[in-house]
């Protein structure tokens, strides 16, 4: 079992009283699937997400990833973890926008204290379709080359799991689909654990399993159903 | 490798420009601080040693007895050029008439600074002396005694027991002071051929002095070894600095205000460093965010930042360095060009300070900034609003307070001074958050019924209130400081312009007998010369206090136990040491104004004197004392009845003592006067006063000249100063402007998509700096006037006044120049069109 929660639960203290933004919630993810979260604004899955990498602390209950417990963890310790384990691939791209599309590559290996990162960086950037642009600013690059960046720069240091919050929501539909078939066509590759919050349900059954998030509530649907 | 990354974020945004603001904002702090403190340090270093040529010397060592040989002789060990000078009055005998003279006897090498001018005859031509002092058996004597004598050049004179060939005319002695009584025409001698004319014996009024030129460094460590040795009594050591003469009040005022316009850029930097980072760090919040997201720890970032701010700080002072120098050097060229002289290298302290000012400010003021922004958390890649804790905010006043007075201190050395400018800021600071916080809210209902650009400006201050109110806190301080050292200027130079009038009296005319008054006034009126009042003077001493006789000069009983004296009878006061013009007089003198007492009327009977306040003061007299004096033999005592603050600059006739006509009147009184004559016209001197032999002229020209010249240097410094000042003004506003640009880029997008018209989005921009401009002159104006107040009464010992001029130009300036900057700063964007806007945005 790569990543477990146990009775997870967020809640925050509002003028109004207390407000469950998750419900308590057990979920199990092996290592090597795909699974997508979905569920309308504001139903919990970014929360969710936040939780599972680690860049948020549970109310409650656990996160197991793989079998270390999040909670137990200090900040630190959970940075140590996520530069060893985790990549990332956010809606509006998050590249720093003063280094060029081959030094965001490089970052997360750098920071794990990798020694070839630059080299990891631009065959990643080729295998991205970027080869001829490693020297360019995110500022200098479309929409879609962008979040080609971050989807290299998430598989460097091959991550154990990557975490995908709406990857394509800033796309256009043609540019989405070709990222995914990239993100998936790599994934596959490197045998990386993918959990995907999106709300495009078409996005969601390229995913082997699909879990719904409602009111901080998760369902899982069956795979026939999906 | 997190130097790497470091190093590789510094380089990148460099190259960017994404750290021009706080690169620019650390240069200007250093430029600002080496500039004025190199162009402070080498024009004081000018002024002094222009100044000491006022006393021909360094230092200078006066005693009353024959100075120790040895003490001379340690003077070379220190490596110091030693002259000696000895000084007296004596009569002087030529074609069998006989003049009182005043002998000065130098050795070899006077004047240390400065030159001697001589002429070829009496009011002619001058020249310049060079190394030359008179040859042995010879004297240089100065144009009044050849009037007096009816002398020519080549004559024999007699002194004491020695003949002397008086070989030239002396014009002009840099050492001569500004005492208009020694009113004896100078006769200068060789030190080595003194002893010969017998006038030296025990108890004779003689001044000894050694004469010192040499390094600081030098003087101070000879006045270390010589200090233990000096008895207070019989020896004074004095510079340029000392005394109370009008150049040294104007040195020691001009100092003052080159520390204060220095403290002043530096407030203005330490501003602008604090406004760029608390930007920098702003912009860097994703960053940070992203990069713990990947996986960076806590001490990862903090060794990131730190570096990298150490980076661009230590880039931003070599860069301040090199511009700070530059400027200065060109500025220094200027002064030299303009005044026709070099001035001294300055030491490294400059370098030094202005080092301290930019790591002081660049690591201090963002050190909160960097505090927080550190302390983003992981979680703002989804939550963008997440901004860190802000519960240290009280650590960022704390640091920033602590920066500026520590700078202010460091730099000054001056406690009063930094705390009068960190009081008045701290005061700004204060009434400026409630002035803001009433018209904010008053804005609120204001802004409803104006017309749409000036709602949406009104709007937009509202919007904005907590960072407006820290942007008026820094609008104010730069109006404030600006319209303080425009103050300081002008009351400064109206101060000394007052000093010296343009048609400040060039000569004194002494010794006027009484049945000459009237032709002479006659003779100047024909020539069309304008005098001040003439002034009877009747030569006297003052002899005792409240019935306890003043010590006075060493008398030959006394020669041995002077010392013991001085101890055993704290009552006797040290007198004059010589004999005093006395005048009498009915009103009180122009310039003159009275500090305790009262006046007499005209008609009084009893005996008054009026006593000068720093004569009052270093004797410690007071109103109702009993003064003794003796006046050709006869005795008298009369009581002080006020003491009146004379102002000495300004070169007419003045007394420390005037009495009532009563007590005066019936003594033998001679007359003097003073006038102002254009230098074309000197020639007609000689025949104005050929009728009057026995009347003496003393010619004030080449002191006012020089006096004027230290002047014209110390305005162009203030100029300046104030360009400089000015100049960190704009950058620190242009900080300000650019700092508010992503709020503002945000809310253009909205109003551009809901199609607001470029007219519209510039005027709105326009009146929301320009209220916000006028607001911080109107504070600024009031923060002025509190901060002058104090360095008026408190440091440079002015009267207090209103300046209303500047509570029109504080809101006006304050208005005009931040809409302008604003609408510079927000031109390009405002002209982008709602695609590249929203383009950008995301």
């Amino acid at each position: 079992m790569l990543i477990q929660t146990l009775q997870l639960e967020k809640k925050v203290t509002t003028q109004e009283g207390i407000l469950h933004i998750l419900q308590p919630i057990d979920l199990a993810i092996e290592a090597g699937e795909t699974v997508a979260i979905v569920g309308a604004s504001g139903s919990g899955k970014s929360t969710l997400l936040a939780l599972l990498a680690g860049l948020d602390i549970a109310s409650s209950g656990q996160v197991l990833i793989d079998q270390v417990n999040l909670s137990a963890l200090d900040e630190e310790q959970r940075a140590q973890l996520r530069a060893e384990k985790i990549g990332f691939i956010f809606q509006s791209f998050l590249l720093i926008p003063s280094l060029t599309a081959l030094e965001n590559v490089m970052l997360p290996a750098e920071l794990a204290g990798q020694k070839n990162a630059e080299q990891q960086a631009r065959e990643l950037l080729v295998k991205v379709g970027l080869g001829e642009r490693l020297t360019h600013y995110p500022n200098q690059l479309s929409g879609g080359e962008q979040q080609r960046v971050a989807i290299a720069r998430a598989f460097i240091g091959t991550p154990k799991i990557l975490f995908a919050d709406e990857p394509t929501g800033n796309l256009d539909a043609a540019t989405g689909r070709k990222i995914e078939d990239l993100l998936f066509a790599m994934n596959e590759q490197s045998g990386t654990t993918l959990v995907m919050v999106t709300h495009d349900s078409k996005l969601a059954q390229r995913c082997q399993r699909i879990l719904t998030m409602e009111a901080g509530r998760l369902t899982e649907v069956p795979a026939d159903v999906a | 490798m997190w130097h790497k990354i470091s190093w590789r974020l510094l380089r990148q945004e460099l190259k960017r420009g994404e750290l021009t603001i706080m690169a620019a904002a650390i240069v200007l702090a250093v430029t600002a601080v080496l500039s004025l403190s190199l162009f402070t340090e080498r024009l004081q270093a000018g002024l002094v040693s222009r100044s000491a040529e006022f006393l021909a010397a360094d230092r200078v060592l006066s005693s009353r007895q024959p100075i120790a040989e040895e003490w001379i002789a340690q003077a070379e060990q220190f490596e110091l050029r030693t002259a000696q000078r000895v000084v007296f009055n004596s009569m002087a005998f030529a074609q069998g008439q006989l003049a009182l003279v005043d002998i000065k006897a130098v050795s070899d090498g006077y004047p240390l600074r400065g030159e001697l001018r001589v002429a070829q005859m009496p009011y002619g031509t001058e020249e310049s002396a060079g190394a030359q002092l008179p040859q042995p058996g010879e004297a240089w004597a100065a144009s009044a005694l050849f009037q007096e004598l009816g002398l020519q050049v080549g004559d024999t004179i007699e002194i004491g027991q020695s003949e002397f060939t008086v070989a030239r005319v002396l014009t002009y002695e840099p050492d001569v002071g500004f005492s208009v009584f020694t009113d004896s025409p100078n006769v200068l001698i060789r030190y080595d051929e003194l002893a010969q004319t017998g006038l030296i014996q025990p108890g004779s009024r003689v001044r000894y002095h050694v004469l010192y030129a040499g390094t600081e460094v030098q003087l101070n460590a000879y006045y270390d070894w010589l200090a233990p040795q000096l008895n207070s009594d019989i020896h004074s050591w004095r510079g340029i600095e000392d005394g109370d003469s009008p150049l040294a009040r104007s040195l020691q005022r001009a100092e003052r205000f080159m520390l204060l316009a220095s403290l002043l850029g530096v407030v203005l930097a330490a501003t602008a460093v604090a406004v760029a980072a608390q930007r920098y760090c702003q912009r860097n919040y994703d960053v940070v965010a992203i990069i713990k997201t990947l996986g960076a720890g806590r001490r990862q970032i903090q060794n990131i930042f730190v570096l990298h701010l150490l980076l661009l700080t230590l880039f931003s002072i070599v860069i301040g360095l090199g511009l700070g120098w530059f400027i200065q050097a060109q500025v220094i060229d200027w002064v030299a060009v303009q005044l026709g002289t070099s001035l001294p290298e300055a030491s490294a302290k400059p370098y030094l300070l202005a080092t301290s000012t930019g790591l002081i400010s660049a690591l201090m003021f963002t050190l909160y900034p960097l505090l927080r922004l550190i302390q983003i958390p992981p979680l703002r890649v989804l939550n963008r609003q997440l901004a860190g804790t802000a519960r240290w905010r009280w650590l960022h006043w704390l640091l920033s307070a602590g920066a500026i007075y520590a700078l202010l201190l460091l730099y000054s050395q001056h406690v009063l001074l930094s705390s009068a400018l960190f009081v008045g800021g701290a005061l700004a600071a204060v009434v400026l958050l409630i002035i803001s916080q009433c018209f904010i809210r008053v804005s609120r209902q204001a802004g409803m019924q104006a017309g749409s650009s000036w709602r949406l400006a009104m709007a937009g201050l509202q919007r904005r209130a907590q960072a407006n109110r820290i942007q008026m806190l820094s609008f104010s301080t730069a109006i404030m400081l600006l319209l303080l050292v425009l103050a300081l200027r002008h009351e400064l130079l109206a101060d000394w312009q007052r000093q010296l009038p343009a048609d400040a009296p060039n000569y004194f005319v002494v010794n006027i007998a009484p049945q000459d008054v009237e032709r002479l006034q006659q003779e100047f009126a024909a020539r069309d010369i304008s005098t001040a009042d003439l002034y009877p003077v009747v030569p006297g001493r003052m002899t005792a206090v409240n019935g306890i006789p003043v010590r006075d000069e060493v008398t030959k009983e006394a020669a041995g136990d002077e010392a013991d004296t001085a101890t055993n009878n704290s009552e006797q006061r040290e007198g004059f040491g010589r004999e005093l013009s006395l005048t009498w007089r009915d009103s009180l003198p122009p310039n003159n104004q009275l500090l305790a007492g009262q006046w007499w009327q005209p008609d009084s009977t009893e005996g008054q004197v009026s006593v000068e306040a720093d004569v009052a003061k270093r004797m410690r007299l007071q109103v109702g004392d009993m003064l003794e004096f003796n006046i050709g033999g006869h005795v008298f005592e009369v009581p002080i009845t006020s003491i009146r603050e004379v102002n000495w600059g300004t070169l007419q006739p003045n007394f420390f003592m005037i009495f009532n006509t009563a007590v005066l009147a019936e003594f033998p009184a001679t007359f003097i006067t003073s006038f102002n004559l254009p230098e074309p016209r000197k020639s007609e001197l000689f025949e104005l006063f050929k009728p009057f032999p026995q009347v003496s002229l003393i010619d004030l020209d080449a002191l006012i000249g020089q006096l004027r010249e230290v002047i014209d240097q110390v305005s162009l410094a203030i100029g300046f100063v104030l360009v400089l000042v000015l100049m960190a003004g704009i950058l620190v506003l242009l900080a300000q402007v650019q700092a508010s640009l992503d709020e503002r880029q945000q809310e253009l997008v909205i109003l551009r998509t809901l199609g607001a018209s470029s007219k519209l989005l510039n005027r709105s921009i326009t009146y929301e700096f320009m209220i916000l401009g006028a607001l911080s002159g109107v504070i600024a104006a009031l923060a002025m006037e509190l901060v002058l107040w104090i360095l008026q009464v408190q440091v440079f010992a002015m009267s207090a006044s209103m300046h209303w001029r500047f509570w029109l130009i504080g809101p006006l300036s304050g208005a005009v120049v931040v809409a302008v900057l604003g609408r510079l700063a927000c031109f390009g964007l405002v002209r982008q069109n709602a695609a590249e806007l929203i383009r950008k945005l995301t």
